[in-house]
């Protein structure tokens, strides 16, 4: 139900319509990125006594695939920007089934890494940042929602790979799996096609556009090779004389926006999230070691995960729905810190948890707050650095997070093959998530009065006849524009105004 | 039926009493000491038996001593104990498996529960089998049976029963280590290696064996014949590997391996499944195909959308332009009307 499409061109995301079939391939997309690399684990055992080699080596494929797909965040940003969505999910999706299907011919360990790591690692890489960059494109008003069912997508392809791959691995032995798979993520084809390109969200500063006259408009809004992902590119294309010193960098950042760096919410997320995911991954790795340690008998401790995952999946579109609340959204950020410091608060509580029903309490809480997270991890980012530079933020912040999420569990191994308790993985895993919650919530209280200030400033300027739009639109008016994107209202209001501009610039004609 | 309980040689048993007693170590303590029906662990029971209790019934058993310390070295003597109360609360059963990979000096007894003390006139037999046993000894609440195990033959069902009012009964398996093999069928492929696994889980066997079914029979693989067919690989003490190269349809089947311990050996089966490549390429083009038909149904979908789109903005251009052309001759009211509008 576009609510302000009525206007002819470039009318801001959808928030509907269209955009519930991009959230489905979103769906599927996100889910295999997610899913796939735990999903494997069934066949490690049959593949270690095959290759003859220990399980630490085996292990190794999986980690490589999971350092690759966060790994290859900025490669895929630069091809979305450059691409758009849609081609980049397409190869991407090829790129897993060829992956596979060639793992399925493998003669050693080594081509295993190969194949399975870094092919397959790299098509899911090329699969999972598109898809949360296009629900930025296709959604405002409800993208909560939308990121929390899209981000659902794990859980549900997780809880589905399991027992098929099982099924597949007493059919058909590892190597039919491996083709079978190879076959199955074909489907991020399916959903690629789905991510139909759409214009820029929110309209780029549009008088000196409109002096073109109305078919350039109708130009851009149809035009579906390239998505206008960069608002730079706009501006751009009118005063390339003018900035011919800043044009290297300007070019490197319409690619990768390194810019954001200087960016304070960006900043603050980044730390953040780098801090948290040191603890995030760990507890889930050795929930079910830990169950058979304190006596539970293995199917008890893998149905601890089933119910995490259930939980799990349950909570993230719930917690879109809460997050699109007009009471939550405008302060996400301290909802989302608030779900790092629960989830820390769980993993500290632990260690107290005594017997089976202990450990199934804190596995539907653990699922609780690992959902509550993950739905509003793309979110947060996005509200924070706006859907326009979203696309190399997501890049740069999964390059920074891969170094951690690869850390956290062995250093939780190491912890607890020293100290042969698993309480301190836990107090140690707890106590990094509590402490990157508080400081996500500090700072961003701190960044929230900064943007009301630079809010305050902003409407001062305007109230002098300065007309503040027809002026040079470098990166840094723009840059403005886009910190404008915390508070959500702020984007709202902006749009109605450059749909007036619009109106007039029909009338005009 | 067990040698423990034939008697031979009297003055054979003090020279052997002299040795034992030269060579150190406390007596042993055969009463029965209290444990639950739970602890069934043999290893924590171990105790070093270097001395005779000379309560310790009959001559019968200085043969078994004469036969062991022939059969082994004198300090591999272990002694292990074994109990099982009676009646039995509701929850344990009065039955106990214990294994035996080793010759082994047992002692098994049944324990009647405190509760029923006051019972006289108790009859109790201990049987092996079918055979009834002699030589029990009895201490307050406990009747027990000591023996030496250390041939196969030996090994199997002792129970014992005690007869009064009511009658309890409890029975001691004793076996060899049990091992498992896999109930899934290995699922491999034509012209591919398959490696089967064995293990021995806290026992260490001998010698492993493996077997391939032929028809009903069962035969030895003999893996320095056929060397480049079959690789047999002891990785570790308690672990085995068969490895099968190039596979074919005949190699299909049910395989055993057979682990060997002093007392017996025990089997353990696996299953072969060999496949040809067309098997999983069915379902991977099945799968292909659908993708194929969804994405082009999905791109259909979508030109079909867009050509109703363009129609439908044509045709409001063409209104909005009819509008503008009227608007212009009505007037601005109307324009400032359409502003308020939006």
């Amino acid at each position: 139900m576009p609510p302000l499409a009525n206007a002819g061109q470039a009318p801001g995301p959808p928030d509907g319509g269209w955009g519930w079939a991009v959230v489905c391939g979103a769906f599927v997309s996100i889910g295999f990125a997610y899913a796939f690399p735990k999903g494997l684990a069934i066949f490690f055992k049959e593949i270690q006594d095959f290759f003859g080699t220990s399980y630490s080596e085996v292990a190794w494929v999986s980690s490589i695939m999971l350092a690759t797909t966060y790994g290859a965040g900025p490669i895929s940003s630069i091809l979305v920007n450059r691409y758009g969505s849609r081609p980049v999910v397409i190869f991407g999706g090829l790129l897993c089934g060829i992956g596979m299907v060639s793992a399925a011919f493998c003669t050693s360990i080594l081509q295993l890494y190969i194949c399975v790591g870094f092919i397959t690692g790299f098509g899911l890489a090329l699969n999972l940042q598109p898809s949360v960059i296009i629900i930025g494109k296709y959604f405002l008003k409800r993208r909560p929602i939308a990121n929390g069912l899209a981000m659902a997508g794990s859980p549900v392809m997780l809880c589905t790979l399991a027992p098929l791959n099982q099924f597949l691995f007493d059919n058909f032995g590892w190597r039919g799996s491996f083709l079978i798979l190879g076959a199955i993520l074909l489907h991020c084809c399916v959903a690629g096609a789905l991510f139909r390109p759409i214009g820029a969200p929110t309209p780029p500063v549009k008088p000196q556009v409109t002096g073109k006259g109305k078919d350039a408009l109708k130009e851009e809004v149809t035009e579906d090779a390239m998505e206008m992902g960069s608002p730079t590119k706009v501006p751009m294309e009118d005063k390339v004389e003018e900035e011919g010193g800043k044009a290297c960098c300007e070019k490197i950042n319409q690619y990768l926006d390194f810019s954001l760096f200087k960016h304070r919410g960006f900043l603050i997320y980044l730390i953040g999230n780098v801090l948290m995911f040191l603890g995030f991954f760990a507890p889930i790795v050795f929930l079910a070691p830990y169950a058979k340690h304190i006596g539970i008998d293995e199917y008890s401790a893998a149905f601890l995960l089933s119910i995490l995952a259930i939980v799990d999946m349950i909570a993230r579109p719930t917690t879109g729905i809460i997050a699109n609340s007009k009471w939550v959204r405008p302060q996400i950020q301290y909802f989302f810190s608030f779900s790092i410091a629960f989830n820390g608060t769980c993993h500290l509580l632990c260690p107290l948890a005594s017997g089976y029903t202990g450990l199934v309490i804190y596995a539907i809480f653990f699922g609780l707050a690992f959902g509550m997270v993950c739905a509003m991890l793309f979110e947060t980012l996005m509200d924070l650095v706006g859907a326009a530079r979203f696309t190399s933020a997501v890049g740069l912040v999964t390059i920074a997070e891969c170094c951690t999420i690869l850390l956290g569990p062995p250093i939780g191994g190491t912890l607890i093959d020293t100290f042969g308790d698993y309480k301190y993985m836990f107090i140690k895993c707890g106590a990094v998530m509590v402490l990157a919650g508080t400081f996500l919530f500090i700072m961003n209280y701190y960044n929230y009065r900064m943007l009301a200030k630079e809010e305050k400033e902003r409407k001062a300027k305007e109230e002098n006849p300065k007309p503040v739009r027809t002026e040079n639109e470098g990166r840094n008016s723009w840059n403005k524009e886009t910190t404008r994107d915390g508070p959500e209202l702020e984007p709202l209001s902006k749009e109605q105004e450059g749909l007036k501009e619009e109106v007039n610039g029909i009338n005009e004609v | 039926m067990p040698a423990a309980f034939s008697g031979k040689r009297p003055g054979l048993r003090l020279l052997l009493l002299l040795c034992l007693s030269l060579s150190g170590g406390s007596p042993a303590d055969p009463t029965v000491t209290t444990q639950d029906a739970s602890h069934s662990q043999a290893n924590s029971l171990t105790k070093m038996q270097t001395g005779l209790n000379v309560s310790s019934p009959g001559p019968d058993l200085t043969t078994q001593e004469f036969k062991q310390e022939t059969k082994e070295h004198v300090s591999n003597a272990t002694f292990v104990e074994y109990e099982i109360l009676l009646p039995g609360v509701s929850g344990t059963s009065t039955e106990k498996n214990i294994t035996l990979d080793r010759a082994t000096r047992i002692e098994l007894s049944c324990r009647l529960d405190n509760k029923y003390s006051h019972l006289k006139s108790l009859q109790v037999t201990w049987k092996w089998g079918n055979e009834t046993l002699r030589h029990i000894n009895k201490t307050e609440n406990s009747w027990g049976i000591q023996l030496r195990i250390w041939d196969n033959s030996q090994l199997g069902s002792y129970s014992c029963t005690l007869k009064g009012e009511e009658e309890m009964h409890a029975v001691f398996h004793l076996q060899v280590p049990k091992i498992e093999g896999k109930e899934k069928p290995i699922v491999s492929y034509e012209g591919d290696t398959a490696v089967m696994i064995c293990k021995s889980y806290g026992y260490t066997p001998t010698a492993w064996t493996w077997y391939m079914t032929n028809g009903s029979e069962q035969v030895a693989i003999n893996d320095s014949l056929l060397a480049d067919k079959y690789v047999i690989n002891r990785v570790s003490a308690n672990v085995t590997h068969l490895k099968i190269l190039k596979l074919t349809k005949e190699d299909d089947g049910i395989y055993w391996c057979e682990a060997g311990f002093e007392l017996g050996k025990s089997k353990g089966k696996l299953k072969l499944k060999v496949l040809s490549l067309m098997v999983p390429l069915k379902p991977f083009l099945a799968i292909v195909a659908e993708v194929i038909v969804l994405v082009t149904v999905v791109f259909l979908y979508e030109i079909y959308s867009k050509k109703k789109e363009k129609c439908a903005a044509d045709e409001k251009e063409f209104d909005q332009i009819e509008q503008l052309k009227s608007e212009e001759s009505n007037g601005l009211e109307n324009s400032s009307t359409r502003h308020r509008k939006i």
